[in-house]
């Protein structure tokens, strides 16, 4: 077993579904490796593929599960992680309500209504505050990629949906079959609660 | 001339500067204040003192910083207060104010000017140590956010300004200085320096912005609602948000200060309480209110303060409503003479209307019905199916499942995409599943208890996004008749006239779009490619005509009947028809 087998079907794993490229992508690594560690996945039964797609099998799983913990010793057992991690949660929380809010907006008497997006003025205030938010994500990135040097990778996709919110394609923000800010910060979170063996917390 | 009005502009309404000068906000309230509506005092940087800060290389002069320094000492006297001590000490909040509102920019720095004495003379004057203590914390850690870009907690209730400043020290090395004015000075770099932050210029880049312009910097006396018996502080709506109602409609909170209304935390009692409370101020106000819709042609969201009986305006806006009252409101303004019949028809959303025109359960049934679960509405709207257990269930139902789980991930966003609404057992309005059902339109419960959805695998269930309760069985929901919404009928009768498409229930020899493969998808359809496809046609139909597209396509193409589709209802493409006509005249005018 390489790095790059475990690394692979994590990466897998937190993608949900792909092939060798969007794996590739996640972690920042080479494709054609991607490709044959996710092959080598299929052969011992961990994942399952067909045209190029792969999954996941609930075997695979259970063994992801088996090799988190040494896998990611140092990193779980590093006080400047569970620290970035805090700092992380924070941001989290405050992202979290600003995609209720764009989804969401009140009304008259308080009530939220399904944001339909015709008040730009609206829209453009959350726009600004995602900014904010990932101005404060990208020193939190940083800092993980001191202890784990390919989450910088998130830094650059999350920096280029923010972008594309700044340009005003607005599907960037929460859109759900694109790698829209939502989507790769799920995905960042996703990787970080399973190297870290944490569990999701759910909002209140 | 003084210094002042060399480099500062004091706003006091005698003259309305553009808003290339002061900007939006400096703008608009020079504005109030020329109507004679009470506003707070304020001073304004222009934007060119944001163009000479850069010239400088980053650096406030000293001739405009004297003129500020005036400026204060200005808004010292007109109020009878004084900056950074005192017995009635002057508080100011710091904004920036574009010509056009930009990412990136800094927003507001509140409470400039407090100090430990301050603090303590605040707490004197309200009665309320707590929260003048408060106050002091919230602006240690906004100006330790937005000047010296600290990311540290929100100070809890018990915190004490000297340990937010020490969270300040460790998270950025640095000070938050004592004295107000070097406090003052440093927020006004802070404002124009963010001109050009990195977000300011990505966004001026994408859009063709010129470099060249700049932000001004509104500096504004702070009022507070809590200052005795005679204070307080609320929000007004000239109009009912809720019905459309023509009456005024607000929230008033005697002894109350800025958040403590809309945050949820006390409770507010209705307008009447001002109004017995403090005649003239309640009078003052609803003139106020009457006034600016009138100016602004459109229902008003007033946020006001009430400071040792004196009334002022902190905000005005364009009141959120409720689709109800976007329909009312729009064909009473009408009928008032304050907008034309276009406009009118503009004002209320193709959303708007579809909610209002959405089937729903009537009292009767949901009365009768067995409540299965009940949890928080995440996406409003009703549809029931055979509850199923997992993605790979929900999109082999052909017939529309409904997804339980007890929480949702990436893994499940097919099948939230294939079923027909979505019940989680835990997460509240800002989880995985409330976010995604919103995006993908899937009425959605969430948060109904652990183990709660075990026993609904398998049944047939009603989830009731609107309200936040599901019910067992599929339930009948119910039409809504149009001739009871106050309103309606006009409004639908105004895009009829104003629409250049007839809508019809049949039109022989329509083209049929949907059977020629022509059909709505994720993305939104290309109008020019459709109107290129229906010129000459006499008749359409499909599915894709719906969207605003698609009206705009069939205007262009000159086709002059539209065939309704069962599911669309005749006012939303009526609707959809007059606007895509008047957004089309208005591209063609500029």
């Amino acid at each position: 077993m390489t790095d790059l087998d475990l690394l692979a079907l994590h990466g897998l794993a937190v993608k949900k579904a792909g092939g060798p490229e969007a794996v590739a992508a996640i972690l920042g690594a080479d494709e054609a490796g991607v490709a044959a560690a996710l092959e080598a996945a299929v052969e011992a039964g961990r994942a399952a593929g067909a045209k190029g797609t792969f999954m996941v099998t609930p075997a695979g799983r259970e063994w992801l599960d088996e090799r988190y913990p040494e896998a990611f010793a140092d990193f779980r057992a590093d006080p400047a992680g569970t620290e970035t991690y805090e700092r992380f949660e924070r941001i989290n929380r405050a992202l979290l309500e600003l995609f209720t809010d764009w989804q969401m907006m009140p009304s008259g008497g308080g009530e939220r209504v399904p944001n339909d997006h015709s008040d730009a003025d609206y829209d453009h205030g959350i726009v600004d505050r995602l900014g904010a938010q990932h101005e404060r994500a990208e020193k939190v990135i940083d800092r993980f990629a001191e202890l784990q040097p390919r989450m910088s990778v998130y830094r650059e996709r999350l920096d280029e949906a923010h972008d594309k919110t700044l340009a005003g394609d607005l599907d960037f923000v929460s859109g759900v079959r694109i790698d829209s800010y939502h989507t790769v910060w799920f995905e960042l979170h996703e990787d970080l609660l399973r190297m870290l063996g944490r569990e999701r917390e759910e909002a209140p | 001339m003084t210094a002042v009005a060399d480099r500062v502009v004091v706003l006091d309404g005698a003259t309305v500067p553009s808003r290339e000068v002061v900007g939006n906000k400096g703008r608009s309230i020079a504005w109030m204040l020329s109507l004679g509506l009470p506003v707070p005092p304020a001073l304004c940087l222009p934007i060119d003192e944001c163009r000479r800060f850069h010239a400088a290389g980053g650096e406030l002069e000293d001739e405009a910083w004297s003129s500020v320094l005036a400026g204060v000492t200005g808004l010292e006297e007109k109020l009878g207060r004084e900056f950074g001590g005192g017995e009635h000490p002057l508080l100011v909040s710091v904004r920036s104010g574009a010509a056009v509102s930009m990412p990136g920019m800094m927003d507001t720095v509140l409470n400039l000017g407090i100090t430990d004495d301050v603090e303590a003379a605040l707490g004197r004057l309200s009665g309320d140590e707590a929260f003048a203590r408060s106050t002091h914390n919230r602006f240690i850690h906004q100006f330790g956010q937005t000047v010296l870009g600290a990311d540290i907690e929100e100070p809890g209730e018990d915190a004490t300004p000297g340990e937010t400043r020490e969270a300040v020290r460790r998270d950025t090395g640095e000070e938050v200085p004592g004295d107000p004015h070097e406090q003052l000075r440093a927020v006004i770099s802070t404002v124009f320096g963010s001109w050009s932050s990195r977000r300011a210029k990505t966004y001026r880049r994408h859009w063709g912005i010129s470099e060249e312009g700049g932000t001004a910097v509104i500096v504004q006396a702070m009022v507070f609602g809590n200052l005795g018996e005679d204070s307080g502080t609320g929000v007004l709506f000239s109009r009912n948000p809720l019905s459309g109602h023509p009456e005024p409609y607000g929230e008033w909170l005697a002894k109350g200060q800025g958040e403590d209304v809309v945050s949820g935390t006390h409770d507010p009692l209705p307008l009447d309480a001002l109004a017995s409370q403090m005649p003239e101020a309640h009078e003052r106000l609803l003139e106020a209110a009457k006034l600016l819709e009138r100016e602004h042609g459109d229902v008003q969201d007033i946020e006001f303060t009430v400071e040792r009986g004196n009334l002022y305006l902190l905000q005005t806006r364009s009141a959120k409503r409720s689709p109800l009252a976007a329909v009312r409101a729009a064909v009473d303004l009408a009928d008032e003479g304050a907008i034309d019949h276009q406009e009118a028809v503009c004002r209320v959303s193709a959303e708007q209307l579809a909610t209002v025109l959405a089937p729903r359960l009537s009292k009767e049934v949901t009365a009768g019905a067995e409540i299965v679960a009940r949890g928080v509405a995440a996406c409003p709207g009703v549809a029931g199916g055979r509850a199923v257990s997992d993605s790979e269930a929900a999109e082999a139902d052909e017939g529309g499942a409904v997804l339980v789980r007890p929480t949702t991930s990436p893994e499940d966003v097919s099948g939230m995409i294939a079923a027909r609404a979505v019940v989680t057992e835990r997460g509240g309005s800002t989880s995985h599943a409330a976010v995604v059902t919103r995006a993908l339109g899937r009425p959605s419960v969430v948060g109904v208890g652990d183990g709660v959805t075990d026993g609904l695998v398998g049944r047939e269930l009603t989830v009731d996004g609107s309200a936040g309760v599901v019910y067992a069985g599929v339930l009948p929901t119910e039409e809504v008749d149009p001739t009871e919404i106050p309103g309606l009928s006009e409004l639908i009768e105004w895009a009829r006239e104003l629409s250049p498409v007839e809508v019809v229930d049949e039109a022989p020899g329509a083209v049929d779009l949907d059977a020629e493969g022509v059909m709505i998808d994720e993305g939104a359809p290309d109008p020019e490619a459709l109107a290129e496809r229906l010129r000459g046609a006499a008749a359409a139909r499909g599915s894709v005509l719906a969207s605003a597209e698609g009206a705009r396509a069939l205007i262009a193409a000159g086709v002059p009947k539209l065939e309704r589709l069962p599911g669309q209802p005749t006012a939303a493409l009526l609707l959809r028809l007059a606007q895509e006509k008047a957004n089309l005249e208005e591209e063609k005018q500029t």
